[in-house]
């Protein structure tokens, strides 16, 4: 490492360098791809328990097997990641086995229970379509080579669920009565959850590395209003109902609650009318949510209990 | 327990006149699993061809190093920042 300095690297890659070696970064480079593939592979790697908490409650086994075609698609981009980071010195059986449960880097919404059905299928709307706003912008972007190779069989995958949950909340809201408000109540928490999703407000941020050395090409701001202008014209036109309007004149999406905000997990309830500080979002994300160790903890319970088997 | 043993390049292409292509690489403890974790991991495409192949397989052509060599695997994170 170390032919380029940090004001070097991040000049060249502006203009279009691709980083393919360890030589061709710097300390700081290396160390803000490694953040960013955590948050890549541990996204992934945390939506398959998530998902698969919910594709227990499928409605026939064709549907069962399209879940968990999502759920394989999903480790299979979490391997990606976390094979990319092998090569950056970090070793994966400490990220996936050793790492406590808290540190993993995903975002707070998949530390959140999915209950049915009803919750996976408006994951997929949100939550992938959040995935394929930010690794699409990565893909586009990224100055690592290895990173851009790696996002094209990712982001073809993507799709396929995003497409997998819009079908379905549409079929959700054609059939109406329980049906649909059974998506709405997924909806009112879930979707304040996939604007936090983008991370802090850029004004909140003094410098970003990921920007710096074109890890990513877009701002928090700007993938969550690409993110905005997806979601809530498609619930508009599904008739559900979501705390942002739609302004086609303008072509723009504002949120009708104030940011931040605070949310009750137990109650599964996002509480609008409490002023807090982005500090206090910070704090919340870093205690983690309600399911953040069960979710970990039943992707290692059966590799250790066969391990035991095996020593024994 | 013994790390991942070591990495598979993998390469596949589509139909037979296409060229090879590198699509990108597996850890695994011997060759048998790194083709089963290849065709897994890997599925984006119905490959007329896959093969895999270990990185220290590799020579160097034109370049001072071989190819693919990224840090030290099985190395381990400097600290655990969040």
């Amino acid at each position: 490492m170390g032919r380029f300095t940090d004001e070097e690297l991040q000049r060249k890659v502006q203009e279009g360098f691709i980083v393919e070696s360890e030589e061709d970064m710097t300390e700081t480079y290396k160390r803000a791809l490694i953040t960013q593939l955590t948050v890549q592979g541990d996204t992934e790697l945390i939506s398959a328990p998530a998902y698969f908490m919910a594709a227990r409650d499928a409605p026939s086994t064709n549907t069962m097997v399209s879940a968990t075609a999502i759920i394989q698609d999903e480790l299979g981009h979490a391997n990606i990641a976390y094979r990319l980071l092998e090569d950056l010195g970090v070793d994966r059986h400490w990220l996936l086995y050793e790492r406590e449960p808290a540190h993993f880097k995903h975002p707070y919404g998949f530390d959140q229970p999915l209950m049915n059905w009803a919750e996976l299928v408006s994951a997929n709307a949100l939550y992938d379509r959040a995935g394929i706003t930010l690794l699409g912008d990565v893909h586009r972007n990224t100055s690592y080579g290895p990173l851009k190779r790696g996002l094209v069989k990712v982001s073809m995958e993507e799709n396929f669920h995003l497409r997998h949950g819009e079908v379905w909340i549409r079929r959700f809201a054609e059939a109406g009565g329980a049906a649909k408000e059974a998506v709405q109540r997924t909806l009112d928490w879930m979707f304040p959850m996939g604007v936090e999703w983008f991370g802090m407000p850029d004004d909140r941020k003094h410098h970003n590395a990921q920007l710096d050395f074109r890890l990513k090409g877009m701002t928090n701001d700007q993938l969550r209003r690409t993110w905005l202008k997806a979601v809530v014209p498609l619930c508009e036109e599904l008739g559900y109902d979501l705390p942002a309007q739609y302004d086609a004149d303008t072509d723009e999406v504002e949120l009708t609650y104030e940011l931040p905000c605070q949310y009750d997990p137990e109650a599964r309830r996002w509480l609008f009318n409490e002023t807090i500080t982005w500090k206090q979002v910070f704090e919340r994300w870093k205690a983690r949510g309600p399911m953040n160790e069960q979710y970990v903890d039943s992707l290692r319970r059966s590799r250790f209990a066969v391990e035991r088997l095996l020593a024994a | 327990m013994s790390g991942n043993g070591q990495v598979y390049e993998v390469f596949a292409r589509k139909k037979r006149a296409d060229r090879f292509e590198h699509v990108g690489a597996v850890s695994a403890p011997n060759e048998q699993l790194a083709r089963v974790y290849a065709w897994q991991t890997y599925d984006e495409a119905k490959w007329f061809e896959m093969t895999v192949a270990p990185r220290d397989a590799f020579a160097a052509v034109n370049r001072p190093q071989a190819p693919f060599t990224l840090g030290d695997p099985g190395g381990r994170a400097p600290a655990d920042s969040r």
